[in-house]
């Protein structure tokens, strides 16, 4: 791999993370750094081989407004998908929804397919190219609404722009 | 006991009641589809909510940092193997349940 300025700061910045990670695990004992620092740097390298360093900046204010979105939902899904389950009779209604995303290809995309499926009442079932299948507990439910927002929250974490034609 | 006991209670005791919901679902929803939605919920909104009332308690930050990774991996996994599992189902031609089906 060439070695660029981008690659080192993607080594120092990954491997200050892998060093806090370390210092978690081993509840910050100074005797495991013998260990530790050779770990941390093997880490740092094979991070760099599995994912080299991309353009992508991560917005902190982005990052926090997602969270926020995510937990908000999540919370709000969730009571009403607990009640499905508990209340006395069944009345699901499921369906499969298929949305055209907007996202690059990319990780990007799998990470709103994963979102989605955390988000309580839609699963993610199929992503081809930029095709997402939802399975949704609630038929009536604005499934298209949601997976808009949640993919307009991870574009302004990822800083990346979204096509819309 | 004070405000952050409480809150840490309160927390636990909510965690608890979403992974008593998830595992009713997981036991009372009629297909495949419908039973990953109660275990993906159990992982997102339980383990979190567990998660969150003992980091309120964590003696250290080291340990809090433990907490905090175990809930991120869970919840990685969780929608990883949630949609791996629904795919296969999917591509075998497993149709979803519908509303009128027998149960």
């Amino acid at each position: 791999m060439k070695i660029t300025l981008a690659a080192v700061r993607a080594f120092l910045w990954r491997g200050t993370l892998f060093a806090l990670l370390w210092w978690a695990l081993t509840d910050g004992r100074p005797g495991s750094w013998a260990v530790g620092s050779v770990a941390v740097a093997f880490a740092s390298a094979a991070s760099l081989r599995l994912l080299p360093p991309v353009p992508t900046h991560v917005s902190r204010i982005g990052l926090l407004r997602f969270l926020v979105f995510f937990v908000h939902q999540s919370l709000r899904g969730g009571v009403q998908v607990a009640w499905f389950a508990l209340r006395p009779r069944l009345a699901l209604s499921p369906a499969i929804h298929e949305v055209g995303l907007r996202l690059p290809a990319g990780i990007s995309r799998v990470l709103l397919a994963n979102t989605m499926s955390l988000l309580p009442g839609t699963l993610s079932v199929e992503l081809q190219g930029d095709r997402l299948c939802l399975h949704v507990l609630d038929a009536s439910a604005p499934t298209e609404t949601e997976v808009r927002t949640a993919e307009t929250r991870l574009a302004q974490m990822l800083g990346l722009t979204l096509d819309t034609r | 006991m004070t405000i952050a006991d409480w809150a840490s209670l309160v927390l636990l005791v909510a965690g608890a009641a979403f992974f008593f919901a998830g595992t009713v679902g997981l036991l009372r929803f009629p297909d495949v589809y419908t039973r990953l939605h109660a275990l993906a919920k159990a992982d997102n909104l339980g383990l979190g909510l567990v998660v969150f009332g003992l980091l309120l308690k964590a003696p250290s930050a080291a340990l809090a940092i433990k907490l905090l990774l175990v809930w991120l991996l869970a919840l990685a996994a969780s929608a990883t193997v949630g949609f791996l599992i629904a795919r296969r189902a999917r591509r075998h031609g497993i149709e979803p349940w519908r509303a009128g089906d027998a149960e």
